[in-house]
C-alpha cells in the first residue's frame, strides 16, 4: 500500500474538514478523489503531505508514518497543486530546475531530468519566457512539470485542470496516463466527475469530509438502484403518453424537454427495448434515440440527494 | 544545495522591480533631493563678517580703546571708518548692518533688527560692561592698576578644553544622509519578508511546494536570508558610492567602520523584515504596511525628518535610542565621525549584532514549524 489513512480528523474551528476519512492507495493505480467543491479532498491531501495538522488518525506513506521531516519518502513524492505554484520572476526553465534542484544534487543529472519535463509538458518554445507571459493552460503545464521533474513515484495532482481549456485539459489528462504508465502511481482530485471517470482506476466520493463510496467506475456505478437515461425524439408532440411511459416496469421518472422524451429507469435489463416496444405499440412515431448508462452524478446523486455541482 | 536556492532566491529578489526601485533607486533619489535641498542649507550656515560703519570724530579718538577692540576681532566685523552722513547713506543703501556713533556715549544705529545686528550690539553691550568694570576697579582701587589688573579684564578663559574630534568638521546636514543609509539598510527588511513568503506554506503556493522538498528548513532560511542581505549589501555599498564619489559626502576617513556598520546594519534589516513577516499571519500587504509604517517611526525617532527628534529622544526617552534599530545605525555613523574613540560606534554596533540575533531567532523559531493549522 502505497498511501494509508486511518480514521483521520481535522477540524477547524467548528467546522468538521475531514470526519473520520479512510483511504488506501495501492502501487501503480491512478486513483481518484471525486467531490463537490468543499468536500474536503485538499484537505485530505494536504493532510497525507504533512502540510496540515490534524485532530485525530494516522497516515502512512510507503509504510511509514508521514511527517513533516520525512524526507526519505517525502523525495519519492511531486505535488501539483490546485494553485499555480511557481515564481513570477523565473523563466519556465529556471521555475522547473529550481524546484528540481531541491531533489536532484547532480547538477548533469538534474539537466536531463528538466529538459525531459519541459519536452513532456511540450513547454519547449515557452523556456524562456516568465509565467506572466502564459496563458492559463501553459501555467498548469508549467506547474506540473514543477511537480514532476524530479520522477517521484507518487504523485498527487489536486485539481490540476480547474480553469483550463480543453485542449490543455486532454493533454494534461494524455500526461497523467502517461505518467502512470511509466510506473507511477498517481492520485487525482478533482471535482470533474468525467476526467475521473475517464482516466482513474478507483475512486472514492468524498462528501463533507467523508468518503462515501469507494470502486472502480463500474463497481459504483453498480451500488446504485439508477439504471439508463433513455431520450426519445418524439415526432408528434403528445403529452398523454407521459402517463404510459412511467406505468411501464422500471421507468422512475418521464418527462418532456420539448420534443424529447426523457426517461430515466431502474437498473436492469431490457429497458430500452420495453420502452420502444410501448411507443411501437401506441403507434407513436419516433425520431433519435439515446440510451446513457448511470454516470458518477448519478451515484452522488442517489447517495447524497445532491448533484455535484461543476461539470467538465 | 544552499548555493542552488541562495542563487535562485538572488535572481528573484534582482528580478522584481519593485523591490529593486525601492531599496536600490529610491535612496538614490532620496539622496540626490537631500543633496540639492541642503547644500543650500550648508552655505547660509557659513558665517560671513558683518559689514559695519564707524563715524570717524573725536570723541572716537579720544576712546583708542575701543578702536583696539574692534581691531581684536577681525573675523567678526568688515569696518568702515567714515563720516555719519555717509554711514547713513550707507545704511540705507544696506551697505552696512548697522553704524556705531561716539556722540555723547557710545550709540548704535541699525536699519532693522537680526541676528548681525544683535551681534553687533552684543560687542558693544560686552564692550560697555568691560569699561565699567575698569572704571569701578580704578576708582574704588587705584593701586589696582600698576598691577596690571585692567589688562587682565579683557583676558578670556577657555574652561573647555578642546579634543581631537575626529577627521571631519562638524556639519549637522550629515546626519540627515546617515539617516537615509540607515533607511536604505532598514529597506532590507522588504526583501527578508519575501523570503519569508516564498517559503512558508501558509502564506504563499511557492512555499507549500517549497515545504514538500527534503530539505531542512533552516537550510532554506539561511540560504534566502543570505541572498536578500546580498541584495540590500548592493544597493547600501550602491548608495555609500554614490554619496561618498558623486556626491562629495564627507563621511570622515574610516572606511573600515563604515563598510561594517552597513554589513552590521543591512543583517538586522533584513532579520527584522524576516521577523514581522514570520510572526504575524497577515496578508501580505498588511506585512508591508507593518513594515512601512515601523521603518518611517524608526527613521523618524532617529531624526531623518526632523534634526532636533535624535536629541528629543535622547534627553527624554534615553532608552529608545538603544531600542530603534535605526537610531543605533545613524548613531554609528555619528560616532565615527564626531569621535576618535570608537567605544559608543562599537556599543551600537554590538547592539545591532544583538537585535540581529534576537530577530534570526524568532524568524526561525516561528517558521520551523512545518505543519499548518489551515492553509
Amino acid at each position: 500500500m502505497i498511501i494509508k489513512v486511518n480514521n483521520l480528523v481535522k477540524r477547524y474551528d467548528d467546522l468538521i474538514a475531514l470526519d473520520h476519512f479512510n483511504l488506501e492507495v495501492k502501487e501503480g493505480e491512478i486513483f481518484g478523489l471525486l467531490g463537490p467543491n468543499g468536500s474536503g479532498k485538499t484537505t485530505a491531501i494536504n493532510c497525507i503531505l504533512s502540510l496540515l495538522k490534524y485532530d485525530k488518525g494516522t497516515i502512512e506513506v510507503y509504510g511509514r508514518p508521514m511527517a513533516p521531516d520525512a524526507y526519505d519518502i517525502k523525495r519519492n513524492i511531486g505535488i501539483i497543486m490546485q494553485n499555480v505554484a511557481v515564481f513570477d520572476e523565473l523563466t519556465v526553465y529556471e521555475n522547473i530546475d529550481y524546484f528540481c534542484g531541491m531533489y536532484i544534487k547532480d547538477k548533469k543529472k538534474r539537466r536531463e531530468l528538466v529538459e525531459e519535463a519541459i519536452e513532456f509538458v511540450e513547454l519547449d518554445s515557452f523556456r524562456k519566457f516568465l509565467p506572466k507571459k502564459l496563458s492559463g493552460g501553459l501555467l498548469r503545464r508549467l506547474n506540473i512539470a514543477c511537480g514532476i521533474a524530479h520522477k517521484p513515484k507518487l504523485i498527487i495532482l489536486d485539481e490540476p485542470t480547474v480553469a483550463v481549456d480543453p485542449q490543455s485539459r486532454r493533454k494534461i489528462l494524455e500526461g497523467i496516463r502517461k505518467l502512470n504508465d511509466d510506473g507511477a502511481t498517481i492520485v487525482y482530485t478533482s471535482h470533474y466527475m468525467e476526467e475521473v471517470e475517464e482516466i482513474c482506476t478507483r475512486i472514492a466520493i468524498m462528501d463533507k469530509g467523508k468518503v462515501i463510496a469507494l470502486g472502480t467506475k463500474d463497481e459504483l456505478k453498480g451500488m446504485i438502484n439508477s439504471g439508463e437515461k433513455i431520450t426519445v425524439e418524439i415526432l408528434e408532440h403528445n403529452p398523454d403518453i407521459l402517463e404510459g411511459v412511467r406505468s411501464l416496469p422500471n421507468i422512475v421518472s418521464a418527462e418532456f424537454n420539448d420534443n424529447m422524451l426523457v426517461a430515466k429507469s431502474r437498473r436492469g435489463k431490457n429497458n430500452l427495448s420495453a420502452l420502444l416496444e410501448y411507443l411501437r405499440s401506441s403507434q407513436i412515431n419516433v425520431g433519435r434515440i439515446y440510451s446513457e448508462p448511470p454516470t458518477l452524478n448519478d451515484v452522488f446523486l442517489e447517495i447524497t440527494g445532491k448533484e455535484l455541482r461543476d461539470h467538465a | 544545495m544552499f548555493l542552488h536556492i541562495y542563487m535562485y532566491r538572488l535572481k528573484c529578489i534582482l528580478r522584481d522591480k519593485q523591490n529593486v526601485f525601492w531599496t536600490l533607486m529610491f535612496p538614490i533619489i532620496l539622496a540626490t533631493l537631500f543633496y540639492l535641498a541642503f547644500s543650500n542649507l550648508s552655505n547660509a550656515e557659513s558665517f560671513t563678517e558683518i559689514e559695519v560703519g564707524i563715524v570717524d570724530n573725536e570723541e572716537l579718538r579720544e576712546h583708542p580703546e575701543f578702536t583696539e577692540a574692534v581691531k581684536s576681532v577681525p573675523d567678526l566685523f568688515n569696518v568702515t571708518y567714515t563720516t555719519k552722513e555717509n554711514a547713513e547713506k550707507l545704511l540705507e543703501d544696506g551697505e552696512i548692518e548697522g553704524y556705531i556713533h561716539f556722540d555723547d556715549g557710545l550709540k548704535l544705529f541699525v536699519k532693522e533688527s537680526g541676528i548681525n545686528e544683535t551681534i553687533i550690539k552684543s560687542f558693544l553691550d560686552d564692550f560697555l560692561q568691560t569699561s565699567s568694570t575698569i572704571s569701578t576697579i580704578i576708582s574704588q582701587n587705584p593701586a589696582a592698576v600698576q598691577n596690571g589688573l585692567p589688562d587682565s579684564v579683557f583676558d578670556r578663559t577657555d574652561y573647555l578644553k578642546a579634543v581631537p574630534s575626529g577627521k571631519a568638521e562638524p556639519n549637522t546636514v550629515v546626519n540627515y544622509f546617515y539617516s537615509l543609509i540607515a533607511m536604505a539598510c532598514l529597506y532590507g527588511s522588504f526583501s527578508g519578508l519575501k523570503e519569508v513568503l516564498a517559503m512558508q506554506g501558509n502564506l504563499s503556493y511557492q512555499g507549500a511546494r517549497v515545504n514538500m522538498a527534503p530539505i531542512h528548513k533552516a537550510k532554506i532560511i539561511i540560504a534566502s536570508m543570505s541572498a536578500a542581505v546580498s541584495f540590500q549589501l548592493i544597493a547600501v555599498t550602491a548608495l555609500l558610492v554614490y554619496l561618498i564619489a558623486v556626491l562629495r559626502v564627507d563621511f570622515g576617513n574610516q572606511v573600515g567602520y563604515i563598510a561594517l556598520t552597513s554589513i552590521v546594519s543591512t543583517i538586522t534589516g533584513v532579520t527584522f523584515g524576516t521577523f514581522i513577516s514570520s510572526v504575524n499571519r497577515q496578508s501580505e500587504g498588511v506585512k508591508i504596511g507593518i513594515l512601512i509604517g515601523s521603518s518611517m517611526i524608526m527613521t523618524f525617532l532617529s531624526g531623518m525628518m526632523y534634526d532636533k527628534m535624535k536629541y528629543i529622544v535622547h534627553t527624554k526617552v534615553p532608552v529608545l535610542s538603544y531600542l530603534n534599530p535605526a537610531n543605533l545605525i545613524t548613531d554609528s555613523f555619528y560616532a565615527l565621525y564626531y569621535f576618535d574613540t570608537h567605544a559608543r560606534f562599537f556599543t551600537n554596533i554590538a547592539l545591532l549584532c544583538g537585535y540581529s540575533v534576537l530577530f534570526g531567532t524568532l524568524t526561525y523559531l516561528a517558521v520551523r514549524r512545518q505543519r499548518y493549522a489551515s492553509i
